[in-house]
């Protein structure tokens, strides 16, 4: 996807509102790719217009290298939309019929298929239930199970685990995970970070229409940062021979705490020894993780948009 | 049939015959005993025919209704539960998608239309003099009309809000069946504006009274071959040209979630 951009007209003078603006990013095949945004950030608007459920003002998307406004391009996808709603005056075995007729699925090997997904899915004692009859979660499992009908090699999902209770949600981790072993193409969409960092390869973070940042997970899973607190610097003087980006930090606090943190083990390093060397008491060290989340708020907290490879 | 048209519309059928739209059949077989009850103390002669003029036109009111309020409310209903997404994310085209609702619906007022015409034709069997395979010629017309409708309904949903739709439809309808008398009346007594405006209208609305032989059948007048043959190129010219007015339009809606 290459500089996707789409903006909407809403009200009655139908001014023009930014829907998502440049955003660009690839999923190499077998990949998990988590799209994270708070909502209304432009999560959905971006899969829609991968889908061509609303039509781009600009930009370039391919899937599978076929230009998405062709029919083909959805030949190999399966689609979640957030809160799934179907035919409701159908059974579940007769919605993924229904599906299976517009995937073209061979009618003699259908029945396994169909049986297949809704075991997968834990929707076998339901299959002939009418759908007007499910609950919520329900929805979100046929609705996975019309998914993964088709056995497609892309998987676009809005929010998969909205509405699940923890069960499910584990349930579908699992199942995303599985999908993931099995070389599938996975884009998911969440605010809820645990649930991309377990399962993502890369995420892309969308703010205001705007992907403010992409990673690969590996780069933050091994990140850590160290808290260090200080005892009594007994002089003036014994302060001025911190390193300055601890001076910074204890000038900021205006003497409202006695601690600086490290953002690596080269300067949690060289903290230590000027401490050591200036006989600066040290109380404790607090080691903290740098994971998904902290970096999801601050690309969220930093106050200019801009688009960062 | 393209496999993606014919699951849709079967889909369609399924809906609105589980929707219980086969209840107004019911309500027609109501009016039509009713109708026999009330007209039974008239003369002989007339009973037949009156009969036959009310069974015939509440077969198109009750189509129009069928075609009015599921057709309007069909496509809507979609967009905003959003049951449309997870079919146009599979490889469906958005005309195959139109076009496999109309099909449903038409499938539908067939049903309607044949079930409505088993009961009318039974109970003109019970009044001696009466039936006659002629008014087959009266269904096949009708159905032409309300398949003409329905793709004015199709048309209107895709760019009005369901309530609009049904309105504009009814209006079409309305229209429809007066245009040529409008245009008469435009050319007879109006200024040049009117005669312009009244020829416009003519033209822009479909002539529905070309479906429209339910009189000649009742008194048995004749229907030609050439007659049937030129309303059925009518009707199905004007549905292609909705319809393919219909799928341009829908080509370019934004399907949001």
């Amino acid at each position: 996807m290459m500089d996707l951009r789409k903006s909407f007209r809403t009200g009655f003078l139908k001014k023009r509102v930014r829907g998502i603006e440049g955003v660009s990013f690839t999923v190499p095949r077998g990949t998990v790719f988590g799209l994270l945004g708070h909502n209304g950030a432009g999560k959905t608007t971006t899969m829609n217009c991968i889908l061509d459920l609303v039509h781009p003002d600009g930009g370039e998307v391919r899937i599978m290298g076929v230009d998405h406004r062709r029919c083909e391009s959805r030949t190999r996808v399966g689609y979640l939309p957030e809160r799934p709603y179907f035919f409701e005056h159908l059974s579940g075995r007769e919605l993924l019929n229904f599906y299976a007729d517009l995937l073209g699925l061979d009618r003699h090997l259908r029945p396994a298929r169909i049986d297949e997904v809704l075991a997968r899915t834990g929707m076998t004692a339901f299959a002939n239930r009418r759908l007007r009859k499910f609950s919520k979660g329900m929805l979100q499992r046929i609705g996975l199970a019309q998914t993964l009908l088709g056995d497609p090699d892309v998987l676009i999902m809005d929010e998969p685990m909205s509405g699940l209770d923890p069960m499910g949600r584990r349930d579908v981790r699992e199942l995303l995970l599985e999908l993931k072993g099995q070389g599938k193409t996975i884009i998911l969409s969440s605010h809820i970070v645990p649930d991309v960092e377990q399962i993502a390869d890369s995420v892309g973070i969308i703010r205001e229409g705007r992907m403010v940042a992409t990673h690969s997970v590996d780069e933050f899973s091994d990140g850590c940062s160290y808290e260090v607190h200080l005892g009594s610097l007994g002089h003036e003087a014994a302060g001025q021979t911190l390193p300055p980006w601890a001076r910074a930090q204890l000038a900021a606090a205006a003497g409202h705490r006695q601690s600086v943190t490290a953002d690596d083990v080269a300067q949690l390093q060289e903290l230590l020894a000027v401490c050591h060397h200036e006989h600066i008491p040290v109380q404790s060290v607090d080691t903290r993780r740098t994971g998904l989340e902290d970096i999801f708020m601050a690309a969220h907290d930093q106050a200019p948009v801009e688009v960062q490879k | 049939m393209n496999n993606h048209i014919g699951a849709l519309a079967f889909s369609t059928f399924r809906e609105t015959v589980r929707d219980r739209i086969f209840y107004l059949v019911a309500v027609f077989g109501f009016v039509m005993l009713a109708s026999t009850a009330v007209l039974s103390p008239l003369n002989i002669g007339a009973q037949g025919k009156i009969m036959s003029d009310v069974g015939l036109a509440a077969m198109v009111v009750f189509g129009l209704l069928v075609a009015v309020f599921v057709g309007s409310a069909m496509v809507r209903k979609e967009l905003d539960k959003g049951t449309i997404l997870t079919i146009l994310a599979k490889p469906v085209g958005r005309r195959e998608y139109l076009w496999g609702k109309f099909l449903g619906l038409n499938l539908t007022l067939v049903s309607m239309l044949a079930v409505m015409g088993v009961l009318f034709l039974a109970m003109l069997f019970m009044a001696p003099g009466t039936f006659s395979l002629r008014f087959l010629y009266a269904f096949y017309l009708t159905f032409l009309e309300l398949m003409l409708l329905n793709a004015v309904v199709v048309f209107f949903s895709t760019c009005v809000s369901p309530v609009l739709a049904a309105v504009f439809t009814l209006g079409v309808f309305a229209v429809g069946h007066l245009s040529e008398s409008i245009r008469d009346f435009g050319q007879m007594q109006g200024t040049a504006v009117q005669r312009t405006m009244s020829e416009v209208i003519y033209y822009l609305v479909p002539n529905l009274e070309v479906f429209n032989v339910r009189a000649a059948v009742v008194h048995g007048d004749p229907v030609t071959a050439s007659h049937l043959l030129m309303a059925t190129l009518y009707g199905v010219a004007w549905t292609g040209l909705l319809l393919l007015l219909a799928g341009a339009i829908f080509d370019r809606k934004e399907l949001r979630g």
